[in-house]
């Protein structure tokens, strides 16, 4: 692996996480704004293994570890919200859901 | 190598872009499976094969499995509107980009790639012939299990914790009277 892809890696990761950005902003699924919440990490987790990789040290691959098991967790709460949100019997708009009460 | 990267990369960047502008839920999820197929290549393409394998199992695997189940519970075939394209929205939108260039640009801070291929920049003690004459994985563990074993332990802390939540959450209670 060449150091001359380094700037591809990184770019490729600044464009995911701005898609992922953007998603959040324009879209008012709360399921596809999860998605997109997923895109930005995996965006941030390849930034963190190409700066590992290019600058030789582990840090970057352990951090990567410790943010996959936080979007699983963040990942199993949310949906758990959505499904408590969608049984009582509202629709799934981010719009409609700006007021946490009924 | 350059050539896998490009195609990888390519994959990547339009399964991001198939997550955010799909219309139907589903299509949404399955371009993000895509998305970290392509991110699990490029995994492998930086020499870490661990999270690549994690990144299938547990990415693509257990959570997108969820995301789709959940998909299928809740709103199968539901066509969303868009939120429509005011001036905030777009002002919005631009201040995500901005903010993307700006953290890219601090991180870079002090790392420099000259064009006859020179990294400059703080280098560390794990050099990958050296990982890979160590074993790679064994090298991760090390490190894991060492160095770095309080952020360990704190992670399954978090799982339990999430593990409680979620099932407190979705719990089906009676209807109240």
């Amino acid at each position: 692996m060449s150091v001359h892809l380094f700037p591809g890696f990184i770019g490729l990761s600044a464009a995911m996480f701005a898609v992922g950005a953007v998603g959040v902003l324009l879209r008012r699924n709360p399921l596809v704004v999860f998605m997109a919440i997923e895109l930005m990490l995996n965006a941030a987790n390849l930034a963190l293994v190409t700066y590992g990789r290019f600058t030789h040290t582990m840090d970057g691959q352990v951090f990567a570890i410790v943010v996959i098991t936080v979007a699983a967790s963040e990942v199993v709460v949310g949906l758990a919200l959505i499904t408590g949100v969608f049984r009582r019997g509202r629709r799934l708009d981010l719009d409609d859901l700006s007021e946490l009460r009924r | 190598m350059t050539a896998l990267f490009g195609v990888a990369a390519g994959i990547a960047f339009l399964g991001a872009l198939g997550v955010v502008l799909a219309r139907r839920t589903l299509y949404s999820a399955l371009s993000l499976i895509v998305n970290m197929m392509a991110l699990a290549v490029l995994f492998l393409l930086l020499d870490a094969q661990f999270l690549a394998a994690v990144q299938v199992i547990v990415y693509a695997g257990a959570v997108m499995v969820l995301f789709v189940f959940i998909i299928a519970l809740l709103s199968p075939g539901a066509q969303e509107r868009l939120r429509p394209l005011e001036l905030r929205v777009v002002v919005g939108a631009a201040a995500a980009v901005l903010f993307t260039v700006v953290v890219v640009r601090l991180t870079l801070n002090g790392i420099t790639v000259t064009a006859s291929g020179h990294f400059h920049g703080v280098i560390g003690p794990f050099a990958p012939a050296l990982v890979d004459r160590h074993g790679q994985v064994q090298t991760l563990g090390e490190q894991l299990f060492t160095t770095y074993l309080l952020p360990f332990e704190i992670t399954s802390l978090l799982l339990l914790v999430a593990a409680v939540g979620a099932v407190h959450l979705a719990r089906s209670r009676r209807p109240e009277p």
